[in-house]
């Protein structure tokens, strides 16, 4: 460690401690050399991935605490990503369509107070509501520790499963979409589209009561059980952003002349409103979205605090508490990297979206 | 020569004058920027209003003060003892018992000779609001509406610092870039491309690791981050758009050096930009503020986020709504604040974006 960070090492050093062995930490961290040399080694082992050891769980190694809890993070940050995005992008338009009547200036309304709600407080009054009064959803963790007693697999086994199941349907269904998108006629891709659904909805019921996933459903349903609260509130408070930008692009688009000229061929209101309007107010909104990625990992930490979901964030946050800083430091880089990716996947999703900025080959 | 410039002066007021007029005409329009403006008025109020009680000595210090003030709120109660089997006439449940007014005997332990059916002062805390405590106090005894004042003077100094240093930060890189273009110009963009995506949270995180953090040395933090970030990209556009203005030209033309061109001529005309991302900006500087303090991790003596840190760690929050004025007013406090510089900047964002008026 290059930092002078002996208070975190209260953990070990007792004030009556030999010398002997107070030099022997020392060694053992390596914060006997001089500081130059410390920087040096640090930043040499940073790119070779090693960040030390724990303080806190000493034999174990911060990549390993993180290997550990990076399934859980994915899992929850994936669901409540694309949940609270198609939300919001729903509301947004259903919003810029309907201008000017009441139950915009309302939903409006509680679009800001959603928006800049403390979310910390609002999560926890969420809790003791849906959690503690009404007594619907589990109040914390992830799981209930007395169904796992005799479970022959841990938890991250059914987090990557789970992952891959999220992962392979969405991907089905984004080929779906694209396949059938050159079909001309309205009605017949819509039942085409329906069909397609419709097929992977039995597929994967299949996929869960056969063979290996059969004996592995009811540990899946006891952590989506516990996913479903998280979900709901980050949803309440993430759509919001979301709508107010629909709102306000999809206000422009509807400014424009061809949405008019639309009018004037006696297309449907709703095909406007959804082919028309809707799929130009995506680009902006979908820009805003890889820039709001930053917050929705600062969310996530929270949540995962507020909601004791043993992820990556509450690592992070439990490690800066207790001033474990090799882990701290290994579990921001990895957040860090972890933004960064999420960038580069928004960043190439958005050329999908908008044709005008695609690389075309040449020749 | 001197006639004319006392004259011009005196123009160049009457059309401020004018301008601020059309302005707030145009920004009391809309509805949601005035609620927003009432609700930030009536914070600065509360802020302003507790120094102000406590000069004049309606308040005293000694009870009224938000961290080491303390009241003795004394109540009488029946001493009574909890029968073992339920119902009973007088309890249904377990849980009646003890009712309103009534204290078990059996909590009474350490004092001497109390006996069933004797009038016994307990020391109630939290005490529920009353006439002296308009919204109760807290378990330490403490009055929690001037907590809530305390709190509202904690986040307008913080947040108005932090998008002040900010914004001031954001407009000079920003008008640099734009200016001198080339190599400052691209070191600029991947620096604020960087910043922006750094998780904030998690960085402010790491920070208070390393070293305890106080009011001021978030919001110089909150500031250089968000001065370095994403809003150094939009007013570089922004400047952009102004630079090629004939008046920037005629300003050329007549030998203004670059310095005066872009201190006199494009930075006012950026500053309408850079006012909406300071208001904009000092909702995410209290929203940090309270999560820090919420965590327990932000040096501070009182704010709103250490308010429902305490409320939490007493175990309130899960009391329901019984112990309402130690959850309520400190979440909402922050809800509101930060939601009224929010609609202060959308009614701003009316005033200052043509294309967005009401047709």
């Amino acid at each position: 460690m290059p930092f002078p960070v002996m208070h975190s090492l209260t953990y070990f050093l007792i004030p009556n401690l030999p010398p002997d062995a107070y030099q022997k930490v020392l060694e053992t961290y390596g914060l006997d050399k001089p500081l130059f040399e410390r920087v040096q080694l640090y930043v040499v082992n940073f790119f070779k991935g090693d960040f030390g050891y724990s303080y806190k769980y000493f034999p174990k190694t911060p990549i390993e605490l993180i290997a550990e809890r990076l399934p859980r993070t994915l899992m929850l940050f994936s669901v409540v990503n694309i949940v609270a995005f198609y939300t919001g992008f729903f509301i947004g338009k259903v919003l810029a369509w309907r201008r000017g009547s009441k139950s915009e200036t309302w939903i409006t309304i509680t679009s800001v107070f959603s928006y800049t709600v403390f979310y910390p407080w609002f999560a926890l009054m969420m809790l003791w509501f849906f959690g503690y009064k009404m007594g619907w959803f589990p109040i914390g963790k992830f799981l209930y520790p007395e169904k796992w007693y005799d479970a022959p697999f841990d938890s991250d086994v059914i987090f990557s499963m789970m992952i891959k199941f999220v992962v392979i349907i969405s991907l089905l269904q984004f080929a779906a979409y694209t396949a059938t998108r050159g079909i001309e006629a309205l009605s017949s891709r819509r039942n085409v589209r329906f069909a397609s659904l419709i097929a992977i909805f039995i597929g994967s019921y299949f996929y869960w009561n056969t063979g290996e996933a059969l004996a592995r459903k009811p540990y899946a349903a006891d952590i989506a059980y516990h996913m479903i609260l998280p979900v709901l509130v980050v949803t309440i408070v993430a759509f919001a952003g979301t709508a107010l930008l629909t709102r306000t692009t999809m206000m422009e688009v509807l400014k424009e002349d061809y949405i008019l000229t639309a009018r004037a061929k006696g297309i449907s209101q709703k095909r406007i409103r959804d082919r028309h309007a809707a799929r130009t107010a995506l680009l902006p909104v979908v820009t805003s979205f890889i820039f709001t990625i930053v917050t929705i990992i600062d969310g996530s930490v929270l949540t995962e605090q507020i909601f004791s979901w043993p992820g990556m964030g509450q690592l992070l946050l439990q490690a800066v508490l207790e001033e474990d800083i090799p882990v701290a430091m290994a579990a921001f880089s990895f957040v860090g990297v972890f933004a960064l990716i999420a960038h580069l996947i928004a960043d190439i999703s958005y050329s999908y979206l908008d044709p005008r900025i695609r690389v075309k080959s040449q020749g | 020569m001197e006639i004319d410039e006392l004259k011009e002066k005196n123009l160049q007021k009457q059309l401020r004058k004018e301008a601020i007029r059309r302005n707030w005409k145009l920004f009391s329009q809309s509805k949601l920027g005035m609620i927003g403006l009432g609700i930030v008025l009536f914070f600065l109020v509360l802020a302003l209003l507790q120094p102000f009680l406590f000069m004049t000595g309606l308040w005293n210090e000694s009870i009224y003060h938000p961290v080491v003030g303390y009241d003795q709120i004394i109540e009488k109660k029946l001493v009574v003892e909890c029968p073992k089997d339920y119902p009973t006439p007088k309890y249904e449940t377990y849980l009646d018992c003890p009712g309103d007014g009534e204290v078990q005997k059996k909590m009474l332990y350490l004092a001497q000779g109390v006996e069933v059916g004797d009038m016994y002062d307990v020391y109630l805390q939290p005490a529920p609001p009353s006439t002296k405590h308009i919204l109760g106090t807290d378990s330490l005894g403490r009055d929690v509406f001037s907590q809530i004042m305390e709190g509202s003077q904690v986040a307008f100094v913080l947040g108005l610092l932090s998008a002040t240093l900010g914004v001031g930060i954001s407009t000079i890189l920003g008008t640099i870039a734009a200016f001198f273009g080339g190599r400052i110009d691209a070191y600029l963009m991947r620096q604020s491309d960087l910043v922006l995506m750094l998780p904030t949270l998690p960085l402010l995180f790491i920070i208070s690791a390393f070293a305890e953090l106080k009011i001021w040395h978030l919001a110089v933090v909150l500031g250089v981050l968000g001065g370095l970030g994403g809003s150094v990209i939009t007013i570089k556009s922004q400047a952009l758009q102004v630079k090629v203005k004939p008046f920037v030209d005629s300003a050329r033309i007549t030998g203004g050096s670059q310095r005066k061109i872009m201190f006199s001529h494009v930075l006012p005309n950026v500053a309408p930009l850079a006012l909406l991302f300071m208001v904009f900006s000092v909702t995410g500087a209290i929203a940090s503020e309270s999560v820090l303090s919420f965590l327990g991790l932000l040096n501070i003596d009182m704010s709103w986020g250490l308010m429902i840190y305490l409320s939490q760690t007493d175990g309130f929050i899960f009391s329901g709504l019984e112990y309402w004025w130690l959850i309520l007013p400190a979440g909402l406090s922050v809800t509101f604040l930060a939601g009224g510089f929010y609609l202060v900047g959308r009614g701003l964002d009316d005033v200052f974006n043509p294309r967005l008026r009401k047709r």
